[in-house]
């Protein structure tokens, strides 16, 4: 009886909890999520937990922790959407999606809010 | 003549206004000189403030624009013209299919929205009505004074065929050009 108690208590409070990026993750998704929004990534997409207009320039952002392949060519681990952050013509050279510039540890912590919405 | 019993009703219903009114307004006296909101751009709206405010400003651009009558918009010169507007005085802040924002367009609050899909938003006449009026408190600036009025028409142009350009025909309509 404790013991289901326990558990029930245990598993709402890890409702309360800010998501928590999957095992294996690297990064700060705290300021991935900022980063997110200073390099204006949702001027295009659209973030969970991000404010914006409603707009489908670029794909929706949710559920990236389930996608298995970006833009047709990259897996999508962590490695693989780092990459496509940081320079997606050399995924594919004709997206649209620009390269922002974006460097390799703000980059990271993006993925690492990615992967875990 | 007033009863006693309504007498004190309206005397209780006005010392409640003026006690509410107080309350409120030393509260909000509180807010605006505590500080406690934060200013700052990294910080973004709450999500109900954020439509609200965005529903604000497409109604009053709709009511506003409206007697904004369109000219005949598209043929090739004017399209040279409006590219050459968008490279100088839009890409900056909006980038374009393939082409970023400079720094000073990506860390904005609101972030100015690509323009690519603005024809699904805006009607001509409004495009129109918001490069010249500008939006108020969200830094897209008024070029009616900056921008002649064929300037104005041929940017607005320009952004209507936006969706029909792939990255390399964008790339190219706003290159710099050499001077022959």
């Amino acid at each position: 009886m404790r013991a289901v108690l326990a558990a029930v208590v245990l598993m709402a409070l890890a409702g309360c909890a800010p998501n928590r990026p999957p095992g294996g993750v690297q990064g700060d998704p705290v300021r991935g999520k900022i980063a997110l929004t200073q390099y204006a990534c949702q001027s295009c997409h659209l973030i969970p937990g991000v404010p914006g207009s409603k707009v489908y320039v670029g794909r929706p952002l949710s559920e990236m922790g389930k996608r298995e392949v970006l833009a047709g060519a990259v897996l999508n681990d962590q490695a693989g959407l780092v990459r496509w952050i940081r320079n997606p013509q050399a995924v594919d050279p004709n997206t649209a999606m620009p390269n922002m510039g974006v460097s390799e540890r703000d980059a990271l912590d993006m993925s690492a809010y990615l992967l875990s919405h | 003549m007033l009863t006693n019993r309504q007498r004190l009703i309206v005397k209780t219903a006005v010392l409640t206004l003026l006690g509410a009114g107080a309350v409120g307004g030393a509260a909000g006296l509180a807010a605006l000189y505590g500080g406690w909101y934060n200013i700052g751009a990294t910080a973004q709206h709450f999500p109900f403030v954020y439509s609200v405010l965005e529903e604000g400003m497409k109604q009053s651009v709709r009511n506003h624009a409206e007697d904004v009558k369109v000219p005949r918009l598209g043929g090739a010169e004017q399209l040279q013209l409006g590219a050459r507007v968008y490279r100088d005085k839009c890409l900056q802040c909006h980038g374009g299919p393939g082409v970023a924002q400079s720094t000073i367009g990506m860390s904005m609050q609101p972030i100015p929205g690509p323009l690519v899909d603005a024809t699904q938003r805006w009607d001509p006449n409004e495009l129109y009505w918001v490069t010249k009026h500008g939006i108020k408190m969200s830094g897209m600036p008024a070029w009616e004074y900056h921008l002649r009025e064929d300037e104005i028409w041929a940017v607005v142009a320009f952004v209507t065929v936006l969706p029909s350009m792939d990255t390399r025909s964008f790339k190219a309509a706003v290159a710099p050009r050499v001077a022959p």
